[in-house]
């Protein structure tokens, strides 16, 4: 059952490969949500863009039969995080509800965290952010604007959890499958990207989970994710069951 | 070879002291210049932490580059007094006399040039000096001790302050000497500083005992440093070239390789700067150069070890990280240049007695063995995170910036710098283990020969 | 400076007399005869113990070589019999090269540990038949071999396990030679022929000192390498490629090390014994126990270190197959033995040999020595069994998916665990028979080389350091 109570929840995320058509949507709004700063040219050639989420996309087979498949590609919010353990101001540390959170005011900005993920989805901001006259106002005052020298990430969209547990809380009721929406899922066109609560048996990530399509990335470093993947159907491969997760 | 001479007292006091007492004419020149240096790069640090990292060529995934290759170089470095001092004070070998201080010293002052490095490279490092060094629980939370970022400090610290410690009680006699020689303010500093020191066998003995004691105390904290730096590296699984279980002792053994060469390219430049060639002997780069060959093939045998079981999963990711490492352009001329100055010239050269009395020959190769151990860090940890890993869109994007460059050259512009300061106001070679030295060896006849001999407690 | 004896005031800081040269070799040479009935009977039981392991071993390669998940104690005893045999004569080694005095009337001792090796390649002949082959079922599973045969791991830890055998004993010949004639010389009966046959011609000129050096320097500059690469491929044939998802780069270090400590373990109760029961004080100074003290002190810290190094990694690597590696080998079902080999190997004897005054003695310097090998065996039982327990089937996985249950020994493992520990005391026991236990002229350099000598007002030894 949901409850609105802090740690009864399990936040996590469904990703179905399968769905996704690499509009790259989410990595607008996312960049649009959270004050990212904007990826200049500049910054992207010298490998220092910043994108909480993107889409990754691969060709398979060769031209002319050339397929493009996208994964999109966001923190995993490991059980079992490679970077927790090796920040050694807690900036970032693992919550009740299943969250690897960022904490932008304890981080001395060592970087250490970011060599430590195997996904390679945390950010440093080698620069003050700068924001064109037009946007200044365009910015999301729910979500601190990351001054130079600290570390960023996907965080689910906290402020928009927050946002709704504490609202049901007051209201006293709990909070209803759906009612949060980061802004990836919320701006996702083919519902490829699904947010939801894990404890919960009934909610719609958790049904999605038990499809037998599901992998997490790279599990071999045994981080164990609640960012859950469900493989691609090849529509022209000729056998199917079982050979579903070989995506990965 | 008999090399050794009878030298008085006197002799040796005046030759000892002749940077304090007197100053050598290429002194003043010499620590302007290096002093210019330093003022430059302290400038470009302060300019680094005003504009933000941006500056560097950091970019993502290689996080760590050129500071924190030059941070475990410099800790690497501060091996050597140790090694030099402890454990060849705890296993009695004579040698080892006239090049403690100068090891010490380079212990100290390297330790200190390395503890700016992951400051510097820090995002906002004004933080770290509040969160990390106070340690004080004012913001209600510990530091995170399970972090080799946190064990770093404590490690490295804790090394420098017993290093500290080691150099001053050897230091003692030498400052009751320049007292009694002194006038002025600097005979007012050095009564200060050699804290009452008049030579009586109690005083003797208590600096006996303390220094073994700490030689003792010392050799654990000289493992773990640099275990611990290693273990920044070796606990990520998910950097393939760093998570390797022989990284610590691979490490210590590398650092020892470089330091202890380190200190042969002191001990010729203070025998050919100072000119003590009385007391820095070609016997004495003969016994170094020796067991320098010994630890520099062990090393090797570790780099085996760790190349050997890196391709042991035959994983596909750990493959090509190695083929980058060593085949792909720019690593492979770095990997060649790393493998024959860190091994290929010098110890095989080293096999000669003639070159390991050679001085000149001596100097060169232990500057070769330290730029193939500066590029050995650098192969480990920059290829180590430029590998293309999945899922991201971004790799080997790394090179180091004006700004790296020139605080790398800094750090060598600084540790040169208090040296030269130190040996202003400190004598670089201990003169009581000069004298404690001819006290200790004697020649013995055997037969018709004459043979060195040392004095040895009874059993 | 003045040689002459000195009056001293306590037995402990007597000046070691100095003995002749002449007599030195007459003594010596005496030891090798004239066997107490003690160590006859010591012999006998040795004996029968090791005839009795080796037919125990026939017997289970009989019964059981279909099923290699039950030979981890066999490939244990290799471990730890390679480790004692291997590592002793390095004692005669690594402190030579450092031109340390105190070593010189224990090399031959540490040397005599070479001829062990019989013991070693015995109990590896029915392990080279059942470790699985490389390619098996068509998979190839992960070793240092990557491209080569497929018989590769048996035949070359085979061979190194040989040639080793054969280094060991060519450095003791080579620095056997001066004693053999000192046996041509003194000895009777069969002990003077065989010194006659293999002094070949010794007189001690100075070319063959030089010679004899050189070989000594040249044999044991070549044994330590193959030393250290026997440990390579016995750690990764016979241990880490039997598990998948085991990589752990430092283990043949780790096993070189630990087995050089059980080498100057063994060193050390052999030097007791012999001291003891061949009335050898006059020969073996308190010195070489104090050496070797500090020495073993040093190794059960390095012990420890090479351990926790390998240890943290996994531990924070928390990928799955460290998860699965430390399972097997220190969480699972081997944690008691791990716990009982750490208190052994590192625990109680680094609390033992921290004190100059064990060290400086004999009786605790041995019970410590002791602890040592039973700590060693039971810190190879816990390394290897586990390993060879890994069902054949599952070799080719990434990593290993079940934790296989702990192998416990049967009858047939104790006797052969028993004959492979006897057969190598038994080995040193026949050979200081043939030749002295205390190398003569090692003994007669060493007296050469240091001198009581009245020191302010204590006694002091000059030692003389030739180049």
């Amino acid at each position: 059952m949901t409850t609105a109570a802090f740690g009864t929840h399990n936040w996590g995320m469904v990703v179905d490969v399968d769905k996704c058509i690499g509009c790259n949507a989410c990595v607008v709004a996312c960049q649009a949500e959270n004050n990212i700063p904007i990826n200049t040219q500049d910054r992207v050639e010298r490998a220092r863009s910043i994108a909480w989420i993107r889409v990754e996309r691969y060709w398979i087979g060769d031209f002319p039969d050339a397929k493009a498949q996208f994964i999109p590609i966001m923190c995993q919010h490991c059980e079992n995080a490679p970077c927790e353990p090796v920040c050694p101001v807690y900036a970032t540390y693992h919550d009740a509800e299943g969250m690897n959170i960022q904490v932008y005011n304890r981080c001395v900005g060592t970087r250490y965290c970011a060599n430590g993920c195997p996904y390679i989805v945390r950010f440093f901001n080698y620069w003050e952010p700068v924001w064109p006259e037009s946007l200044r106002n365009h910015l999301n005052p729910d979500v601190t604007v990351r001054s130079r020298g600290i570390m960023e990430k996907c965080s689910f969209c906290v402020h928009r959890i927050r946002r709704v547990a504490r609202g049901a809380r007051s209201a006293g009721v709990e909070i209803a499958d759906g009612a949060i929406q980061t802004a990836c899922s919320s701006a996702c066109p083919t519902s490829a990207l699904n947010f939801g609560n894990f404890n919960d048996p009934n909610s719609k990530v958790s049904k999605m989970r038990d499809d037998k399509r599901h992998y997490t990335l790279l599990d071999q470093f045994g981080t164990d994710p609640n960012v859950i993947y469900l493989a691609k159907i090849d529509a022209n491969k000729k056998v199917g069951a079982g050979e579903a997760s070989s995506h990965g | 070879m008999q090399q050794r001479r009878e030298l008085d007292q006197v002799y040796t006091n005046r030759k000892l002291l002749n940077g304090q007492l007197d100053t050598p004419k290429w002194w003043a020149p010499t620590v302007s210049i290096l002093g210019v240096i330093v003022l430059l790069g302290l400038i470009v640090i302060a300019i680094m932490i005003n504009k933000g990292l941006g500056v560097t060529g950091l970019s993502r995934p290689v996080y760590w580059g050129l500071f924190i290759t030059t941070f475990v170089f410099w800790v690497g470095i501060s091996h050597a007094g140790i090694m030099i001092s402890a454990i060849l004070r705890l296993t009695q070998a004579e040698w080892r006399r006239p090049v403690t201080r100068a090891a010490e010293l380079l212990t100290v002052f390297s330790l200190l040039t390395a503890l700016v490095f992951p400051l510097i490279h820090a995002g906002r490092p004004w933080r770290i000096a509040y969160w990390i060094m106070p340690y004080d629980v004012a913001r209600g939370i510990y530091p995170n001790i399970r972090s080799p970022l946190i064990m770093d400090p404590v490690a490295i610290s804790t090394y420098l302050i017993g290093s500290s410690l080691f150099l001053y009680i050897a230091l003692l006699p030498d400052l009751g000497n320049l007292r009694d020689r002194t006038a002025g303010w600097k005979n007012a500093m050095y009564t200060v500083l050699a804290l009452g020191w008049r030579g009586n066998p109690r005083q003797w003995k208590m600096q006996t005992v303390g220094g073994i004691l700490l030689s003792a105390l010392m050799l654990p904290i000289f493992v773990s440093v640099h275990s611990i730096v290693s273990w920044d590296f070796a606990i990520a699984a998910a950097v393939e070239g760093w998570h390797s279980t022989i990284f610590a002792p691979y490490f210590v053994i590398g650092a020892v390789h470089s330091g202890v060469s380190a200190v042969v390219t002191m001990m010729a430049l203070m025998r050919w700067l100072w000119k003590w060639d009385d007391f820095i002997r070609p016997e004495h780069f003969d016994a170094l150069a020796r067991p320098l060959i010994v630890v520099a093939t062990g090393w090797l045998g570790f780099t085996f070890l760790e190349l050997t079981f890196a391709l042991y999963g035959q994983d596909a990711p750990e493959i090509a990280l190695r083929e980058m490492q060593m085949f792909e352009w720019p690593w492979n001329l770095l990997f060649i240049i790393f493998f024959l100055t860190a091994y290929a010239i010098p110890v095989p050269m080293w096999l000669f007695k003639r070159v390991r009395t050679n001085i000149a020959l001596m100097f060169w190769t232990s500057i070769l063995v330290n730029i193939g151990m500066w590029l050995e860090r650098f192969l480990i940890i920059v290829p180590g995170l430029a590998r293309r890993t999945p899922f991201v869109y971004t790799w080997e994007a790394y090179r180091p910036s004006a700004v790296e460059w020139t605080i790398f050259i800094w750090s060598f512009a600084w540790v040169t710098f208090l040296m030269l300061l130190f040996s202003k106001f400190f004598p670089l070679v201990p003169l009581f283990e000069q004298k404690e030295s001819q006290v200790f060896t004697d020649d013995v006849m055997i037969g018709r020969a004459k043979v060195p001999a040392i004095v040895r407690e009874a059993d | 400076m003045a040689s002459e004896a000195i009056a001293h005031e306590s037995e402990h800081h007597a000046p070691p007399p100095q003995v002749a040269a002449e007599i030195i070799a007459r003594e010596l040479v005496a030891t090798t005869t004239g066997a107490s009935g003690r160590f006859k009977v010591w012999a006998w039981f040795l004996g029968i113990a090791s005839i009795a392991g080796i037919v125990a071993l026939v017997l289970k390669f009989i019964d059981q070589s279909d099923d290699s998940t039950k030979w981890g104690y066999v490939a244990a005893m290799v471990s730890f019999l390679l480790s004692i045999a291997g590592g002793a004569p390095m004692v005669a080694m690594a402190p030579v090269m450092a031109k340390a005095n105190w070593v010189r009337p224990v090399t031959r001792i540490a040397s005599l540990f070479s001829f062990a090796g019989v013991a070693t390649i015995i109990m590896l002949i029915p392990l080279v038949a059942i470790l699985p082959p490389l390619v098996t079922e068509g998979a190839r599973r992960r070793t240092i071999w990557y491209m080569a045969p497929d018989y590769s791991p048996h035949v070359w830890t085979t061979l190194s396990l040989v040639l080793l055998l054969v280094t060991g004993i060519a450095l003791f010949y080579s620095a056997a030679l001066p004693d053999f004639a000192s046996m041509r010389d003194h000895a009777t009966g069969w002990r003077q022929r065989l010194g006659k046959r293999l002094a070949r011609g010794w007189v001690g000129t100075d070319s063959q000192w030089r010679t004899l050096r050189m070989r000594i320097g040249m044999f044991g500059t070549f044994y330590f390498l193959i030393l250290v690469f026997v440990n390579f491929l016995v750690t990764s044939d016979f241990g880490q490629s039997l598990v998948p998802g085991w990589r752990d780069a430092i283990l043949p270090m780790y096993h070189t090390v630990s087995g050089f400590q059980a080498g100057v373990a063994g060193v050390v109760i052999a030097l007791y014994f012999s001291r003891k029961y061949m009335k050898l004080e006059k020969y073996v100074h308190l010195d070489a126990f104090w050496s070797l003290g500090r020495l073993l002190f040093a190794l059960t810290l390095l012990w420890i270190y090479f351990f926790y190094s390998s240890f943290i990694v996994f531990w924070y690597g928390r990928s799955e197959n460290d998860i699965a590696t430390l399972n097997l080998q220190v969480r699972g079902p081997m944690m008691g033995v791990f716990i009982a080999g750490m208190v052994l190997i590192w625990v109680v004897p680094w609390w033992i040999l921290i004190w100059n005054k064990v060290r400086r003695g004999t009786g605790a310097m041995v019970v410590g020595s002791f602890i040592i090998l039973v700590g060693l065996l039971l810190d190879r039982i816990r390394t290897f069994v586990p390993a060879w327990s890994v069902p054949p089937d599952q070799i080719h996985e990434r990593w290993l998916k079940v934790i296989p249950e702990a192998y416990w020994p049967t009858l047939f493992d104790v006797l052969i665990m028993a004959g492979g520990i006897s057969m190598v005391a038994f080995i040193v026991m026949m050979m200081t028979r043939v030749l002295p236990v205390l190398s003569v002229w090692q003994v007669q350099e060493f007296n050469l080389l240091s001198k009581p000598i009245r020191y302010i007002r204590g006694h002091a030894t000059l030692v003389a350091k030739p180049d």
